[in-house]
């Protein structure tokens, strides 16, 4: 294997009310290139803050993330990133969302364009280069936000549960379309959610994570073609081995 | 795409809001005309409406000297409003960003806010002296911290993840400040905006009242009339002080506001 990433004894804690609360305790993960990672736990188990710090968006309190050997110490265009709540720039058009990584990474405004538009074809928004955000739909947002990101061709996609606040229906639809962007657009992707259909329909890899603070549980190699589909038996397999990992932690999870 | 259809037909809804907006003029207008005329009220020193017309073309179109009071009092607005506009957001962001700064000047700013500018002016009267720049620095002290205020609250109320996101795509100080912070605030910072100037025209007001050495401005129009006991040039001045204040805050923040926040679905419209 061959990791771009490498999270050696991360360890994280946050100071909340003088109280110091441990988030990550000593994870020791890689990250395979060009492959779909799935980081999946409770609630509150730490995965956005793992995956915030590999963003570079929060520091480690020890241990270090290295991305092709060096290590990350603050926000960079090689890494994209796609948030729960899109965090698209209201002020801009489609278009402008997605042309703006691009202008501040040294490209021309129109060769800019160009590509943007490239983008929006991949993910099926084209007729909406003029519309401002605030009239899209949950899915359309996601899509922009997707395309933003991949744009300015980041070595790493991270996405943050970025189906969870869309409904059952655009949430399959969505991860279909993920799944046919990235068949076009090789990239490795580190994506958190704590839907376990959602993980063994894209994961290559599962990282199943334990209740706070959060630890590498157990790693599940999802070896599936990319044409999945949610009722066959390997697939239902997967999910019995994922969620026994889980429910454990899940009890944990309770108790405190 | 859509905005066409949500605003019925504009120009007639603006006429309508234009009729709206004049109707209780004319309507107190003409009341007062009548009680005058018909001598229901008798004081020799309340003119009528239509002296007030009459008054008003003298002035404007005979001698022109509201033109000259008017754009003194403008130039003082603009002077002192602007001032504060760029010097108030640039400290409105510095303290939302920095903490030691933040710490260090939030509590001295929140004390300042509250002293009427008034207070303020006797200060600048014997500092500045009796002219233009006493006032001006009355309509920047106005307005001053409203915007500060305003800016640094909105910026600190921005959505971390649109910070995040303009970080990872390697946006710092400036480029970060004028292309995401600034835009991603404009609603709190319109706020702001709107609230000074009508500190700003109040404190023009007051500042030419009291600033000895000042011979235009609108405020200076209606406290002179007092020397020639002539109320109807103070009471023109009022409905012009008035109007301006109105128009000032109609024409540039609605402009601004229709332009920006209600624009990008971060307002509704109005
Ligand atoms: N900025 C912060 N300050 C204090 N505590 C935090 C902060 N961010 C996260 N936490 C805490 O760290 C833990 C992990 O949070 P998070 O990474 O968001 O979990 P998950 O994404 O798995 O639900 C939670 O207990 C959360 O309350
Ligand atoms: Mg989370």
């Amino acid at each position: 294997m061959d990791p771009i990433i490498q999270i050696q004894d991360l360890y994280k804690t946050f100071t909340e009310n003088g109280k110091e609360l441990v988030a990550l305790d000593h994870i020791n993960l890689d990250i395979p290139r060009n492959q779909f990672t799935v980081l999946i736990g409770p609630s509150g188990c730490g995965k956005t803050t793992l995956l915030n710090t590999m963003a570079g968006f929060e520091k480690a309190t020890s241990g270090k993330i290295l991305l092709d050997g060096k290590p990350i110490l603050k926000p960079a265009p090689d890494r994209g990133y796609v948030f729960q709540d899109y965090a698209l720039f209201p002020w801009l058009t489609v278009l402008g969302n997605i042309t703006f990584g691009l202008t501040h990474n040294g490209w021309e405004k129109k060769e800019a364009e160009e590509k943007a538009r490239d983008y929006i074809n991949l993910v099926n928004l084209q007729g909406f280069e003029e519309a401002y955000p605030h009239t899209l739909s949950g899915g359309m947002k996601q899509r922009v936000a997707i395309a933003r990101a991949l744009a300015y061709n980041p070595e790493v996609l991270l996405m943050d549960e970025p189906f969870g606040a869309l409904d059952a229906q655009t949430r399959k639809h969505m991860q279909r379309e993920l799944v046919k962007i990235l068949e076009k657009e090789q990239k490795t992707v580190v994506f958190v959610t704590h839907s376990v259909i959602e993980a063994v329909f894209l994961a290559d890899l599962v990282v199943v994570m334990t209740a706070r603070p959060g630890k590498v549980k157990g790693i599940v190699k999802i070896d599936l073609p990319r044409n999945r589909s949610y009722v066959e038996d390997h697939y239902l397999h997967y999910r019995e081995q994922i969620l026994e990992l889980l429910e454990e932690e899940v009890e944990k999870g309770f108790e405190d | 795409m859509s905005e066409q259809k949500q605003k019925p037909s504009g120009l007639s809804s603006r006429l309508k809001n234009t009729l709206d907006f004049l109707f209780p003029f004319l309507v107190i207008g003409i009341l007062w005309e009548i009680l005058v005329r018909t001598g229901v009220i008798q004081l020799h020193s309340l003119p009528a409406p239509s002296t007030l017309l009459v008054k008003f073309w003298e002035l404007a179109f005979v001698n022109g000297i509201l033109w000259k009071h008017l754009f003194s009092s403008l130039y003082r607005l603009f002077a002192g409003y602007l001032l504060a506009v760029f010097i108030g957001t640039a400290i409105g962001a510095l303290l939302a960003q920095n903490q030691v700064a933040h710490d260090m000047f939030e509590p001295t700013l929140n004390l300042l806010m509250s002293v009427p500018t008034i207070a303020w002016i006797p200060i600048f009267l014997i500092t500045l002296g009796l002219g233009d720049k006493t006032v001006i620095m009355a309509i920047f002290t106005s307005s001053f911290f409203a915007i500060t205020y305003n800016t640094m609250r909105g910026i600190e109320m921005i959505d971390k993840s649109i910070v995040n996101a303009a970080h990872l795509m390697g946006l710092r100080g400036l480029h970060l400040f004028l292309e995401v912070l600034l835009p991603a605030s404009m609603l709190s910072i319109i706020n702001g905006l709107r609230l000074a100037i009508g500190y700003a025209w109040r404190a023009l007001v007051g500042g030419e009242l009291l600033a000895a050495m000042i011979e235009w401005g609108l405020g200076k129009m209606v406290y002179q009339a007092r020397y020639f006991n002539d109320a109807s040039v103070m009471l023109l001045g009022l409905l012009i002080i008035g109007f301006t204040g109105y128009l000032l805050d109609r024409v540039f923040l609605t402009i601004l506001e229709r332009n920006t926040v209600e624009k990008w679905g971060m307002a509704v419209k109005k």
